[in-house]
């Protein structure tokens, strides 16, 4: 048995609890009753995986079929795939402990394009090929994937049999619906997949084919005949009776996110232009305050966390916050249950609310500023002023605040050397802000992180068509950045750059970039989110054997009648409207949020006119 | 405040909950059970748990203690029932009832080890011979570094059987505060000593015992 075979080695690794299931809330049925036996993988570690709430939703709605039976796949870290892959134990799910090699599906969330190396990884420690064509065209082990990075799948088209578009609650189970009909009736691979295609969210990329200019830009898309020439995502519609677990798998050993979690609202009314989620989770819907406290006691009640979490790209703009919050605060504070509450923004983050949230936490605040200056905040459409930004910190300064975390992104289109200077004058304000208040904070001084990401642009955005900065430029303005500060209560850290030039080739690539993935894998690349594991020299060698150039991807400005690699992928976002936005960017103009005035992006062909009442 | 000390199990995949993992595993049990758990009346309240002795990552037991505190006097099944009811695979309530005896009182812990090997008569020949010596020593690594400790004093070897391929031992070490040996020492120093490869297949902690071997509760 392969239980016994792991129990062998298990006590030999680092936190075993990890690999062998049987935590409370995992959910073992018996083999002999399911139809449709699913593997969900987290291409991560358990530690990082079981934190992701995507997979507790799915994970329990697919349970909650009695002949289908979902189980819980992680990464191995690496003392154990060394063991498993001597003593050969394939990877098996963490449910059954049966190897997931023969699961009809083995689906893969894709949340950063950093994990993509650990899919390959993982289908061949299962015993899969990697490549879809190798895999045969028998009925089982279908690979697919779903999740944001998704929204331009053609990196990993070769790998995945099918990759799921959108919100899963209800497509995941069409399909695994359709996979019975179809293993009932004896189909092959190729038949069922021909079915699955035309299912609403579904994209089967062997249908399509890519034929490329001497330039090596996209010339055109080549669909077979009878499968759907745009894909479009799915959208559930009335998401306040969405799907929601009132159980989660509670992990033995700590993970990252170790708390219950009650998704708020889906999709985002600001329209920041970097931000991908902010337009693929379109349109902006959100959960009644009632359903979300009887989602919160449900959860606390059957998994036994004391902490619970409010998951959403933007709490604060959800529209019955402060009853939401006073009805939360009033069961956790009753339970001993800490509430936390990330995602908050700065610019209606008022002094009520402040009240409210420090009732419940007392850890640093943080602030995404993005840019330095209010002229690049405008590009990008982070609609927040710097009297809003002091506002916010006089309020938790004098709130007993005093360490303050100020996030900002570099090589931003259109940055000079002033908005980098101006990142150092911001916080410098924030530092004396802080000692002109009569009633700070005593006995300590003030803290001002300021931490900054490279911008990475990324398909679905306005910045889609935008080259990223090169390396050297991104160095130089790191070395600037650092030289403007001028006092030790300010620190400064940042990204490796080198990180952020894969994330951009990896995001905006194509059909081509496959072959670059599995040359990486195959020289060892795995786990590249990892700063111990990134190895770039591995990655440049697999990008020059492939002929290929990553800054093709990464630092060409794309034109706005180019081809680009997911433009047959509809995500009710228009490309005229990130045209209309990037133009409005260069001109660093704003645009409303869609509360305050409709821009029509697009997505009001799906919400019949309109998105708010 | 009632004050309560539960007998629990840990077998199974429950082996591989670490000591640090198995408090807030069982936080999260109370909170699931709906029992009136008491809470610490400080600035940061938090619950009473207390274990009586840790027990080793990949140790299987009978015989846990754990100490905690209610707010509401109950009946001890009803306890019980409640918390078995929310447990995960593995581990199990077996008593629940009033503390008799200090933490401080415990002398000692039995221990059923088995041993995996492919000579297990020639294993048990060398086992003999080790306990049979002037002295069994090891090292041992404390909080002040390593120190070199006599086995031998303290062990006593209760049974000793051959089943097919494995060597069962029952045996009594000095368990709690004053001193604590892990039935790993033992089997290090038949390793160190032995010719007979082998491996350690379970170890169960069958009991925790007071000074005059009276079973602790």
């Amino acid at each position: 048995m392969l239980r016994d075979k792991i129990e062998r080695h298990l006590l030999s690794v680092q936190k075993p609890s990890r690999y062998i299931g049987g935590e409370s809330g995992s959910i073992v049925k018996d083999r002999a009753m399911i139809d449709v036996r699913f593997a969900f993988c987290f291409p991560d570690t358990y530690d990082i995986g079981m934190s992701h709430l995507g997979m507790k939703i799915l994970y329990s709605l697919i349970n909650g079929r009695e002949n289908y039976w979902c189980e819980r796949v992680f990464a191995p870290a690496e003392d154990f795939e060394k063991i498993m892959r001597e003593n050969d134990i394939p990877l098996y799910g963490l449910e059954s402990l049966d190897p997931i090699k023969d699961f009809d599906f083995i689906g893969f969330t894709m949340q950063y394009e950093l994990s993509y190396t650990n899919v390959l990884n993982m289908l061949d420690l299962a015993g899969l090929p990697v490549f879809a064509r190798d895999r045969g065209n028998s009925l089982s082990s279908i690979v697919v994937a779903g999740g944001p990075c998704v929204c331009n799948p053609e990196p990993l088209a070769e790998f995945f049999d099918l990759f799921i578009l959108g919100e899963g609650e209800e497509v995941n189970l069409e399909l695994m619906d359709l996979y019975l009909e179809c293993k009932k009736s004896g189909c092959s691979k190729d038949d069922f997949l021909r079915r699955a295609a035309h299912i609403e969210g579904i994209y089967v990329p062997k249908f399509y084919s890519f034929t490329y200019n001497d330039d090596g830009t996209i010339a055109s898309l080549d669909v077979e005949e009878g499968i759907p020439k745009i894909v479009r995502k799915r959208i559930i519609s009335d998401f306040d009776k969405v799907y929601y677990p009132d159980n989660f798998v509670v992990p033995f050993t700590e993970i990252v996110h170790d708390r219950a979690s009650v998704e708020v609202l889906r999709g985002c009314i600001r329209g920041c232009r970097f931000c991908q989620a902010g337009f693929i989770y379109r349109p902006f819907r959100e959960k009644s305050a009632e359903t979300i406290c009887r989602q919160t006691k449900a959860l606390c009640r059957n998994t036994g966390y004391d902490e619970v979490s409010l998951a959403s790209l933007s709490t604060s703009d959800h529209s019955d916050i402060g009853n939401m919050l006073e009805q939360l605060i009033d069961y956790t504070e009753g339970e001993h249950i800490n509430l936390s509450l990330p995602s908050l923004r700065v610019d209606n983050f008022s002094e009520e609310l402040l009240e409210k949230v420090k009732k419940v936490r007392k850890s640093g605040l943080t602030f995404a500023a993005e840019a330095g200056t209010q002229r690049l905040r405008n590009v990008i459409n982070k609609n927040v002023t710097e009297e809003e930004i002091m506002n916010t910190c006089r309020i938790a300064f004098e709130g007993g605040y005093s360490a303050v975390k100020l996030y900002f992104m570099m090589g931003l289109p259109t940055e000079t050397d002033e908005d980098i200077i101006g990142i150092a004058e911001l916080a410098q304000r924030v530092v004396d802000l802080f000692y002109s208040i009569e009633n700070r904070p005593k006995g300590r001084g003030v803290q001002v992180s300021v931490s900054t990401a490279t911008f990475v642009p990324k398909p679905f955005t306005p910045f889609e068509f935008e080259p990223q900065d090169t390396r050297e430029e991104i160095e130089r303005k790191q070395k600037l950045l650092v030289d403007s500060v001028k006092t030790r209560k300010i620190k400064v850290s940042w990204h490796d750059p080198n990180v952020s030039i894969l994330e951009a080739a990896l995001a905006k690539g194509d059909r081509r970039i496959c072959r670059v993935i599995y040359t990486a894998w195959r020289k060892g690349c795995k786990f590249d989110s990892w700063t111990e594991y990134y190895k770039f020299d591995k990655w440049l060698e697999a990008f020059e054997e492939c002929g290929i150039s990553p800054s093709f991807y990464a630092n060409r400005r794309i034109g706005y009648d180019e081809i680009l690699p997911w433009d047959h992928l509809d995500y009710y976002v228009s490309k005229e409207f990130f045209i209309r936005e990037n133009k409005t960017a260069h001109a660093a103009e704003t645009t409303p949020n869609c509360r305050l005035k409709c821009s029509g992006c697009g997505v009001t062909k799906r919400t019949g006119g309109k998105c708010f009442d | 405040m009632i004050k309560l000390r539960a007998i629990f199990e840990k077998k199974g995949r429950a082996k591989y909950i670490s000591h640090l993992d198995l408090n807030r595993c069982m936080l999260r049990i109370f909170r699931r059970s709906g029992l009136p758990i008491w809470y610490t009346e400080g600035y940061n309240p938090h619950p009473y748990f207390s274990f009586a002795l840790a027990l080793s990552l990949g140790f299987e037991s009978s015989c846990e203690v754990l100490d905690f505190n209610l707010n509401e006097d109950m009946p001890f099944d009803e306890v019980m029932n409640r918390l078995n009811a929310v447990m995960p695979e593995g581990m199990r309530i077996l008593a629940v009832g009033e503390p008799r005896l200090k933490i401080t009182e415990i002398a000692g812990a039995e221990y059923s080890v088995s041993l995996e090997t492919e000579n297990p008569e020639k294993l048990r020949t060398e086992m003999e011979k080790l306990l049979s010596g002037e002295s069994i020593l090891i090292e041992k690594k404390t909080k002040k570094g390593i120190k070199t400790v006599d086995l031998k004093p303290s062990v006593e070897l209760l049974s000793m059987t051959v089943e097919e391929s494995e060597l069962r031992l029952i045996l009594r070490l000095p368990a709690g505060t004053q001193t604590n040996f892990n039935p790993m020492l033992l089997i290090e120093a038949l390793k160190n000593t032995s010719e007979t490869p082998f491996e350690v297949c379970r170890i169960v902690r069958l009991g925790i015992l007071c000074e005059n071997n009276e079973i602790f509760s």
